[in-house]
């Protein structure tokens, strides 16, 4: 960096991700907070750990292979030519956004004078990463192994995500080219995939022993802390934050990057390179929250578990086009994503025995996947990038956005990324013994013998003479 | 090891080498370390977790037991 405009830009920019990263660490420390508060105190030490023991898990592996996946599988491979090298193989030639960088080996990973970006870009992905395994923590507790957890948070944190991501949250993703796919702020690329995910694993898990009654309905295990779940919750609302603004591109010249002579156009993008504002985007926010917030406290009649998951439903839901909408619109999206949500996790429990323990799969799943449909329709022709215009299914163009794109959009990211690949790792788990946890411990509690030791600790302590 | 001796030579050459960690073209073994420390973990923590569920569910405690556990604080 040598001109002093172009290092403020750059320099600006990198701390700006680094911002968001610290930002969205508030969404973990949330998620294992609610977890924590969701689950029986039987079992309270041992779900704030599987929680914890993603992070390492997930950031190893996404510097090992998920960040590469990324920048590889854009084309899918074969489905639609990069607008990099005009080839629809794997992108690991010499391009500039190429995977070639982004490999472990590469000097970009790792601390280099050229290179501001690249961590902190990295490590904001790696946050989305941590969010979607957790997602499936919350579903999944006070039944699974630690070790089958570590691997589905690898297979949802550092593959499946990822490959969604290079699909169609990229400027140069097939989705966006072939379906029109728009998905600003991640309704299906984190939320449906993750809720896909959790839904698929849970088909396989079975319920907490006594969740169903042996008529088959469903009993109540309600939060045991419930306010260390509404810290949890509004901790998450805190990150989101930093994960709306780890979205933007917070500064970006479109005139020549879009080929325009002559035109120069400073403003803030989303991830596919299209203008938006951080500023309307946080009147977005803050309306789909309240919406959501709003409908969940009807909907559930006051309930606090689900008026406060709800505010966070809302959000998902109106995140797919929160970067175009109007505020009011974004309220409103957000309050249909959480009726269907609501309405859909009782009937899914009840007609198959799902026990989602914290509503993971209807807050982030239903709606996200909700979502992803409904921003078909109102952003309908809207396009869904910069570079090109051009028909559906065409794929050398970038197709304009439309309902039945975004409706097979979110079948991709909801069932075939996210419930297929849960319910045939789950099995496998299943199948090598290794998934759930024993009856006997399950009834025990996971920190029996913490517990157990705790006691006798107290124990001698209190006999002490001095 | 050290990438850089001095850093007035290293910022006023022609072109700076941006990569500064020590070891610069190690990465290979570096990778291959993260990769048997990755896997490595997976197979002890899954031992240990396997030998504590099996210790636990040998001894048949009730749905109630652990309320016998707890401390006072």
């Amino acid at each position: 960096m040598t001109d002093e405009l172009g290092a403020l830009t750059t320099i600006f920019t990198e701390f700006y991700y680094w911002i968001t990263v610290v930002l969205m660490f508030l969404i973990h420390v949330g998620f294992c907070m609610y977890e924590v508060g969701a689950s029986r105190y039987k079992h309270h030490q041992h779900t704030l750990m599987k929680n914890t023991m993603l992070i390492p898990l997930v950031t190893v592996t996404w510097f090992l292979f998920g960040w590469w996946i990324y920048w590889a599988f854009p084309t899918g491979p074969g489905l639609a030519p990069s607008i990099m090298n005009e080839s629809a193989a794997l992108i690991t030639d010499d391009s500039t956004f190429s995977a070639k960088w982004y490999v472990p080996t590469s000097d970009l990973m790792a601390v280099n004078l050229g290179d501001h970006i690249s961590g902190v870009f990295w490590a904001a992905f790696l946050l989305f990463s941590w969010t979607a395994a957790s997602i499936v923590s919350g579903a999944v507790i006070e039944r699974i192994t630690t070790f089958a957890f570590g691997i589905l948070a690898i297979a949802i944190g550092s593959v499946f995500w990822t490959i969604d991501a290079a699909w169609g949250w990229h400027f140069d993703g097939w989705m966006l080219k072939i379906l029109g796919y728009h998905d600003a702020y991640a309704s299906g690329v984190i939320h449906a995939v993750a809720g896909g995910f959790a839904l698929g694993v849970l088909a396989v898990l079975g319920p907490r022993i006594g969740k169903f009654s042996s008529s088959g309905e469903p009993r109540n295990i309600g939060p045991r802390n419930p306010w260390l779940v509404t810290i949890g919750l509004f901790l998450i609302y805190t990150g989101f934050w930093g994960f709306y603004a780890a979205c933007n591109i917070p500064i970006f010249n479109l005139g020549p990057e879009y080929g325009m002579e002559g035109v120069t156009y400073f403003t803030a993008t989303n991830i596919y390179v299209t203008p938006t504002t951080l500023s309307g985007i946080t009147m977005n926010f803050l309306m789909s929250l309240s919406g959501g917030l709003l409908a969940g406290y009807v909907i559930s009649r006051g309930d606090p578990f689900w008026t406060y998951s709800s505010g966070l439903a809302g959000i998902i839901c109106a995140s797919a086009g929160n970067d175009l909408y109007h505020p009011i619109q974004s309220m409103i999206i957000g309050m249909i994503g959480v009726v269907i949500a609501y309405k859909l996790h009782y009937w899914v429990e009840r007609k198959f025995k799902i026990d989602d323990a914290v509503g993971a799969v209807a807050v982030h799943g239903y709606a996200g996947f909700a979502g992803l449909v409904i921003c078909g329709f109102v952003l309908n022709g809207y396009p869904s990038s910069g570079y090109s215009v051009g028909a559906m299914w065409d794929g050398s163009n970038y197709a304009a956005i439309n309902p039945l794109g975004m409706f097979i959009g979110a079948l991709i990211m909801f069932v075939v990324l996210g419930f297929i690949p849960g319910w045939i790792l789950a099995k496998v788990l299943h199948g090598m013994g290794k998934l759930r946890i024993p009856r006997e411990v399950e009834l025990a509690g996971l920190d029996y013998e913490i517990m157990e030791a705790a006691k006798e600790d107290e124990k001698s302590v209190a006999s002490a003479s001095r | 090891m050290a990438t850089v001796t001095n850093w007035i030579e290293h910022l006023s050459a022609e072109k700076v080498q941006g990569a500064v960690y020590p070891g610069v073209g190690t990465e290979g073994i570096l990778v291959l370390i993260a990769f048997v420390i990755w896997i490595g973990w997976t197979v002890i923590s899954a031992r240990q977790e396997t030998e504590k569920l099996e210790k636990l569910a040998r001894k048949r405690h009730g749905s109630n037991d652990w309320k016998n556990n707890v401390t006072d604080g």
